[in-house]
């Protein structure tokens, strides 16, 4: 019985003792955790983590990410019943500045390299009224993936003018190839990789979008036009029944051999690379028309934010800060290979295939996405018109003007700086 | 005192429905109330605050944007709906009467007809999208090989005309076991009195069908598109798992179960912003289509067995 007594003083003393070193030890450093809607990067965002863990020993920061479609609503929650994580994967655009204007978000004005190490076009996407709320983290490329094999076996060139493209396709649909493996069953990779991809080569870059959002030009005008005009163009180079084929499809038509070209973005590297196709593929920029130069869609995709109501702000800044270096941008550019790091200072990627196509739009001109930056703000918004049109003249049931005069009239619904044109 | 106690006891059957009614309310009413409750607020996050009265309705009524799906929704769950009944539950009937027979090697059909019930949804609509998928399916390249060349890179799936009939055979596959399980039980019960002294007086095979078993089948059958028409409302897996939450193509397979999910639950991509309040009451509908459905049979099953 006795004992048993001094046994149990023992545990307790023990127990006592574990307790107060813990404390001791979390009292030294402080535990951040960090959202995302990245939960296939779980080991690669963790290797980034410990490089800063190394330098600065007495922060943790613990990644916890969400399943990607649901990011949005679950932070949502967190933030407003005051749970949620102590940094975050911000979206780029629209959805950033609606957290930010809301006050969820930490204001990052002054952060130390923010300003030097990004590009007024990347800062842009998680700016509101030119207060930046989040650090520019990662970005994607969009392009055109070719089987070099079979151009090299129809003699064939990467091509430079869309009207180059257009020849390369007839040549090969003549030879039994089926051009371009993308097809419309998921809806939105037509919309989203291959017309957005080819979208700023017809209107031009940012200027050009510009000119869109501050109502100087209708979203009907000649060059609208032409985009879905070239949409038209590659309908018939599409595989046989491409209503049918779905995005999963279209990857499996090009990496299989039987198509030879795929409309693609950066984050297909890795899948490319792991599924080892029997022959050598690459990538090109989509090309514009002749006489209008190449611009790339080069898309912010996630910026890191910090909320405004972490108890840890200052260590978060820390992390921010890091984040905006050199040294931060490589270690994800060689982890994530696809995803790219938006740091100014060239880079170089370990991946091959990462490299090739993240070489596509050094020294062109980029922009986002056309539709994010302001046209999803409204209903209908601006994604959901240019998927319908895009599909209806991939399928033939609209025209290029009846397309662009579908998103005009769709916007001018709510987009007030286009409402002038209004007939 | 003794007479309390035997009140008590007259009554205390009462305390044994407790725990199932705590469940029942906590877990079925409670939650039901609630979302037709959330379906008068507006506002971001997983719980609108802000009490709009029947704002959401008059949206879903008349907001172009939100009143064309939602009639779109309505009109493909009611082909989805007429697919079941006209070709699953009567399939069923049929095969229930084939197994009632003296067939040989019943329970293999029986086994081979239900087995599809077992599998999860998500998993026939994979394989069904495998089958129907232009380039690689195994329907075109039958139908190719039996000459039918326009058939070749056909997309089932993709063309608006024949996309939700796909589904919706898909669906009548999968389910076709349960109307068959049903339907046999029907006709097992059946007397065979009734039946002897039917082909004693001359009836044939089919006129005992259709004079005999199928009369005395009406209740049976009336539970069954019961059945088939609350699964049909409530329908959303099959559609998710073949298509997509939107009803590609062109909101062609937009059922009434898509709807509410991409409303009141995801959002439409890539801003993902759910509309809770709005999605509610797409919920509220489905409810009262529902209850009507359901009621009307209710009423007319009393009637017929008052008649009777």
């Amino acid at each position: 019985m006795r004992k048993q007594r001094r046994f149990s003083l023992l545990v307790l003393v023990v127990l006592v003792g574990v307790l107060l070193a813990s404390a001791l030890v979390s009292a030294e450093t402080v535990t951040l955790t960090l959202g995302s809607w990245r939960v296939d990067d779980v080991e690669q965002v963790n290797r980034l983590l410990d490089a800063f863990h190394k330098s600065h020993p007495d922060i943790r920061i613990r990644f916890n990410p969400t399943n990607p479609p649901d990011y949005n609503a679950v932070l949502r929650t967190q933030l407003t019943g005051g749970t949620g994580p102590d940094l975050m994967y911000v979206r780029s655009f629209k959805v950033g500045q609606d957290l930010f204007a809301e006050g969820y978000l930490e204001p990052l004005t002054g952060l130390e390299g923010l300003e030097e190490n990004f590009s007024v076009g990347s800062r842009a996407a998680w700016s509101l009224n030119d207060v930046p709320f989040a650090v520019p983290f990662m970005a994607v490329s969009h392009g055109i993936y070719y089987n070099v094999d079979l151009f090299k076996k129809h003699n064939l060139e990467i091509p430079q003018t869309w009207e180059e493209l257009l020849q390369v396709a007839e040549t090969l649909k003549a030879a039994g190839v089926i051009p371009f493996s993308n097809g419309s069953k998921d809806e939105w990779d037509m919309n989203e990789i291959v017309f957005m991809n080819l979208l700023p080569n017809f209107i031009g870059g940012r200027e050009a979008r510009l000119e869109y959002e501050t109502g100087e030009v209708p979203f009907n005008d000649a060059k609208m036009v032409s985009a879905f005009k070239a949409l038209q163009d590659i309908a018939p180079y599409l595989p046989p029944g491409q209503e049918g084929v779905s995005y999963y499809d279209a990857q499996q038509l090009f990496l299989l051999g039987r198509a030879a070209m795929f409309f693609g973005g950066s984050w297909d590297v890795a899948f490319f690379v792991s599924s080892e196709p029997d022959f050598e593929w690459s990538v090109f920029a989509t090309p514009a028309p002749e006489g209008r130069p190449t611009v790339v869609t080069f898309h912010p995709d996630a910026g890191l934010g910090l909320n405004s109501a972490s108890p840890h702000k200052e260590a978060g800044l820390k992390f921010l800060t890091w984040l905006t270096t050199v040294e931060a941008a490589q270690i994800l550019a060689d982890e994530i290979p696809g995803f790219y790091p938006l740091n100014q200072t060239s880079i170089t990627l370990q991946d091959k295939h990462a490299n090739d196509f993240y070489a596509l739009h050094e020294g062109k001109d980029v922009d986002a996405r056309f539709v994010w930056p302001e046209l999803q703000s409204g209903d209908p918004d601006g994604y959901l018109l240019t998927q319908t049109a895009a599909l209806a003249v991939v399928k033939g049931s609209m025209t290029p003007e009846e397309a662009a005069d579908y998103l005009q009239e769709g916007l001018e619904t709510w987009f007030t700086p286009t409402q002038k044109f209004k007939k | 005192m003794a007479q309390a106690k035997r009140r008590f006891r007259k009554d205390h059957w009462f305390f044994f429905t407790i725990p199932a009614l705590v469940i029942y309310v906590w877990f079925m009413a409670f939650p039901l109330f609630n979302s037709m409750r959330m379906s008068f607020y507006q506002g971001t996050g997983l719980i609108p605050t802000q009490f709009v009265g029947l704002q959401n309705y008059v949206e879903l009524f008349t907001n172009p944007l939100f009143r064309d799906r939602l009639l779109g929704a309505l009109k493909n769950t009611c082909i989805l709906f007429a697919i079941c009944m006209g070709i699953q539950n009567t399939l069923g009937l049929l095969f229930a009467n084939i197994l009632a027979g003296r067939l040989k090697g019943r329970s293999v059909f029986r086994t081979i007809i239900f087995l599809p019930a077992t599998m999860s949804v998500l998993v026939t609509g994979f394989l069904w999208k495998l089958i129907l998928n232009p380039h690689w399916g195994a329907v075109n390249q039958i139908l190719v090989r039996f000459g039918l060349k326009q058939f070749e890179g056909y997309p089932w799936l993709g063309k608006p005309e024949t996309a939700m009939i796909m589904v919706g055979l898909v669906t009548a596959w999968q389910w076709v076991g349960i109307p068959t399980m049903i339907f046999l039980a029907g006709f097992q019960g059946i007397s065979e009195d009734v039946l002897e002294a039917a082909s004693i007086d001359g009836a044939s095979a089919l006129q005992i069908f259709w004079k005999v078993k199928l009369p005395l089948l009406t209740p049976v059958i009336g539970l069954v598109a019961v059945m088939t028409f609350v699964g049909n409302f409530n329908a959303f897996d099959i559609v998710f798992a073949m298509t997509n939450a939107r009803g590609a193509p062109e909101y062609s397979t937009d059922i009434m179960g898509t709807l509410f999910y991409r409303i009141g639950i995801a959002g439409q991509h890539p801003v993902a912003q759910p509309n809770m309040g709005v999605g509610a009451s797409i919920a509220t509908v489905i409810f009262f289509i529902l209850f009507l459905g359901v009621s009307m049979w209710m009423y007319f099953r009393e009637r017929g067995s008052r008649v009777q």
